[in-house]
């Protein structure tokens, strides 16, 4: 049960991290339900880890004796100390058995007082962890306001914009920023599998400490966002879908949907990381993903944020290995170049198996509408030579992008067309050339799969696409996600 | 199948064994053409090939045979002498996607900047790529070529944008090249008649190069301060005491693949009653410190090695002494190590 309080006043601070969701709440069961069983053991684990276990202690026969409103009417009996609970969670470990089973000795058992907010937190970023691409992501560039972009300032100020997330700092500048409009609760945690920092924060929009909604609103997984802080680059990325431009949130005085919230809360992340004379703003990239490991890829810390498509070559140092290396490196195969750098790391066959699936889901789901495709194979084997060119030219101009070897599979990929359907050849695509024609249609094009840039490769290694006439966005070289194309070129969104 | 059925096993056997004989021809093929290379592109026999002054017919067909093989090899350890010597390369790049006109078709050659850098152990890391390409010129630029960064492969934390702006600045007229328009137009209005400035590609190239050879210092500086206090593998060597249990630290450069880390890595046991050094993030200016009392200690380093500012704090708030170790003396991180010796054992003196 939550403790009521007996004074209720509105407060600037954020909600406790000890608030108690009361379980028998049933979107509680959902909630933990989204984790497998070893995952939900583990996090249990965590709960009960020294550093954890302070803040939100289970149940024990303590407990008990100071509020026995209902005794051996429970199907799990309290434990004495908190190693029999550590016990307890060990033999369910070792037997086999649903998840439902942990489940309910969570919420029927050692936290039959609610679990906290902060556990509710741990649960679902070890969701996270377990399923990165549950969410949708939006990658965004911090950069600075002010600094003048001449060319005279000294070099030592010139440095990329890299926040120095000091966590408690930063979250209570946040606090700041937004609690006049938000009461939020905030989790910060550090990405298991990735580098990057996660900070979950929930919204609601009560200014009481505890607020006298029901549970439900305190579980809701629409008033959950995400910010992913990758590390040392100039980048943050939010789960919440870009509106792009943030002056767009004064529609209404009083927004309480969970949207505004979030963008109320988006809109004080980059207030937050300013410091005195260093402000930054946030601007869009036109990247959306649901992977992040293509975000980190395309808007991270490592080599291939400015080099895709045709230059992935280069980022992945797959053309030429070190100058110690005695052969000439068109002799070596890309891969082990790739692998000669990598050495002992993360080269199990399993997760290679696992991006030659994805692979292969993308080419179904992005070939499905294109029937002619049986009779291009056959035209295939007729000519073995043209079969061949064709390869180097996809190779030539997708680099290793769309290939297992690459790790950046976008979802979605918008590309809005503003040049003719029919170039005929003496036009100049210029500026003015709008004014002229004024009906002339724009095509807007999506694609969607599980890997789009790898299956426009398989596209084109089937002669689908032509690899020699595609323009450089179709070969992800842009590294965006919507693309507004003139000229065969991406232009900014401006236009 | 039962899993006890004698001929399940022996067949399990000799697939283990075929699998590792496999594995051993690999490594040996491998090894093999490594050989070949090494020998082909080795000072002596290219010496003595080369010249062919053999009037003997016989032999004039097996150099024949032989030369494409040798000659490639000659001039890759040429490339490869060239990249070790002078770090910075430069070759021509095309960039394969199509285009309209005749101008863009002039565009799509680009320079290509090669950056190889030499690490602590004695390797290079994987090379760094700028691609460069022409700017859109027009006639007051005297035909002189200006260049723009196109794309390149520099860490993010390293501000590859900025520094251009810097030192390869637009020429004020160019308009409408899809990006960065609105900034010389703002110039434009701001000074009418000054002439272009002159862009500075050996300076830009000398200042990334600068930046990323002070990076992997400072890596390299950091782990060396690991090194020097001990560590232990995760995995590969063995556990020296089931008990203690610190913190395994996963080296940050595992996860954007460069050369130095291998998995995840402990302090052993040392005098000097650290648990934990590493860098905070990929960049590797600020290394943080743990103690065995619970201490924590931060500090920057600076582009030239030196330890910048330094922090540490306990349970009893801020431990100056320590601080004005870690940034005293000559205040270089590579002698962090010593300035703490002295100090612990003047606090300690058994």
């Amino acid at each position: 049960m939550p403790r009521q309080k007996s004074v209720r006043a509105p407060t600037t601070a954020s909600l406790p991290n000890n608030l108690r969701i009361p379980s028998t709440t049933p979107s509680l069961v959902k909630t933990l339900g989204k984790l497998p069983r070893q995952s939900l053991l583990d996090l249990v684990f965590q709960w009960l880890d020294d550093r954890n276990v302070k803040l939100f202690p289970p149940f024990l026969e303590s407990d008990e004796e100071e509020s026995p409103d209902d005794e051996g009417l429970r199907p799990y009996p309290a434990e004495r100390s908190l190693n029999d609970v550590r016990n307890a969670y060990q033999e369910l470990q070792f037997r086999k058995g649903g998840k439902r089973e942990v489940i309910d000795r969570i919420l029927d058992g050692d936290w039959r007082h609610g679990i906290t907010l902060r556990q509710l937190a741990m649960a679902d970023l070890r969701c996270l962890d377990d399923h990165p691409s549950s969410s949708r992501w939006t990658a965004l560039e911090l950069t600075r306001i002010g600094v003048p972009n001449s060319q005279d300032t000294p070099l030592a100020d010139i440095s990329a914009c890299i926040p120095r997330v000091h966590a408690s700092t930063f979250v209570n500048r946040l606090q700041e920023q937004i609690a006049p409009l938000v009461k939020a609760h905030f989790y910060l945690a550090r990405s298991t599998t990735l580098p990057l920092t996660f900070l979950r924060i929930f919204v609601t929009h009560s200014p009481y400490q505890n607020p006298r909604q029901a549970p439900e609103t305190l579980t809701n997984s629409a008033r959950v966002m995400y910010v992913a802080f990758p590390d040392s680059c100039p980048y943050i990325y939010t789960s919440l879908a870009s509106t792009t431009g943030s002056k767009a949130t004064s529609n209404s005085a009083v927004a309480t949907d969970a949207r505004s919230l979030q963008r109320i809360v988006r809109d004080g992340l980059p207030k937050a990381l300013s410091v005195p004379h260093q402000r930054y703003t946030l601007k869009p990239t036109s990247l959306t993903a649901k992977s992040l490991q293509a975000l980190l890829s395309l808007r991270g810390p490592g080599r291939s944020n400015k080099a895709n498509g045709a230059f992935s070559i280069f980022a992945d140092a797959v053309l030429e290995g070190s100058p110690l290396d005695p052969r000439p490196s068109h002799t070596v195969s890309p891969e082990e170049h790739q692998k000669q750098s990598r050495l002992h790391s993360q080269f199990d066959p399993e997760k290679e198996n696992k991006a030659i699936d994805t692979d292969k889901d993308a080419d179904t789901s992005t070939t499905q509408p294109t029937r002619p495709l049986a009779r291009t194979r056959l035209k295939d084997t007729e000519d073995p030579r043209a079969a061949k060119k064709r390869k180097l030219t996809v190779q030539s101009r997708f680099g290793i992008s769309g290939t297992p070897l690459s790790s950046a599979p976008l979802d979605r990929l918008d590309a809005r067309l503003l040049d003719p359907p029919h170039p005929s050849p003496g036009t100049h695509h210029d500026e003015d050339g709008q004014g002229l024609d004024e009906t002339r249609p724009t095509v807007s094009l999506t694609f969607t799969g599980t890997d789009v840039i790898a299956g426009i490769r398989k596209l084109a290694e089937l002669g689908i696409v032509n690899p020699e006439h595609m323009p450089s966005w179709m070969t992800g070289e842009e590294a965006v996600s919507v693309a507004i194309v003139r000229g065969g070129k991406v232009v900014k969104d401006s236009g | 199948m039962d899993p006890n059925d004698p001929t399940a096993q022996l067949e399990e056997e000799l697939d283990s064994d075929i699998s590792s004989i496999r594995r051993e021809i690999c490594k040996l093929q491998r090894r093999r053409r490594f050989l070949s290379s090494s020998i082909l592109s080795s000072e002596a026999l290219q010496k003595s090939i080369k010249p062919q002054p053999s009037p003997v017919s016989s032999l004039l067909s097996l150099n024949k045979d032989i030369s494409p093989l040798v000659r490639t090899a000659g001039t890759h350890a040429q490339s490869n002498h060239h990249r070790i010597a002078f770090s910075v390369t430069t070759f021509p790049f095309k960039d394969p996607s199509p285009t309209i006109d005749a101008e863009s078709e002039d565009l799509k050659n680009l320079l290509g900047v090669r950056i190889d850098i030499c690490v602590r152990n004695g390797r290079f890391t994987k090379p760094y790529y700028l691609l460069l390409r022409k700017a859109r010129t027009n006639e007051q630029s005297q035909g002189k070529v200006r260049v723009k960064v196109h794309r390149h492969t520099i860490p993010a934390f390293i501000p590859v944008e900025r520094l251009g702006r810097v030192f390869l600045p637009d020429a004020p007229q160019v308009l409408g090249d899809g990006d960065g328009n609105a900034e010389t137009q703002t110039q434009l209005k701001r000074k009418p008649n000054t002439p272009p400035r002159k862009q500075n590609l050996n300076g830009f190239v000398r200042e990334v190069r600068r930046q990323l050879v002070a990076w992997h210092t400072r890596l390299d500086a950091v782990y060396l301060l690991r090194e020097q206090l001990g560590i232990i593998r995760r995995g590969v060597d063995a556990y020296p005491d089931e008990e203690e249990d610190g913190p395994w630290d996963r080296d940050v450069l595992v996860d954007v693949d460069f050369d130095s880390g291998v998995g995840e890595t402990r302090l052993k046991e040392n005098k000097l009653a650290i648990v934990a050094i590493s860098p905070t993030a990929l960049e590797a200016s600020y290394v943080r410190v743990e103690w065995v009392d619970g201490r924590v200690g931060r500090f920057k380093i600076s582009n030239s090695g030196m330890v910048e500012r330094a922090v540490v704090i306990g349970d009893g708030g801020r431990d100056k002494i320590l601080e004005a170790v870690l940034t005293g003396g000559d205040g270089k991180v590579l002698t962090v190590l010593e300035r703490l010796k002295k100090v612990a054992f003047l606090r300690d003196p058994e």
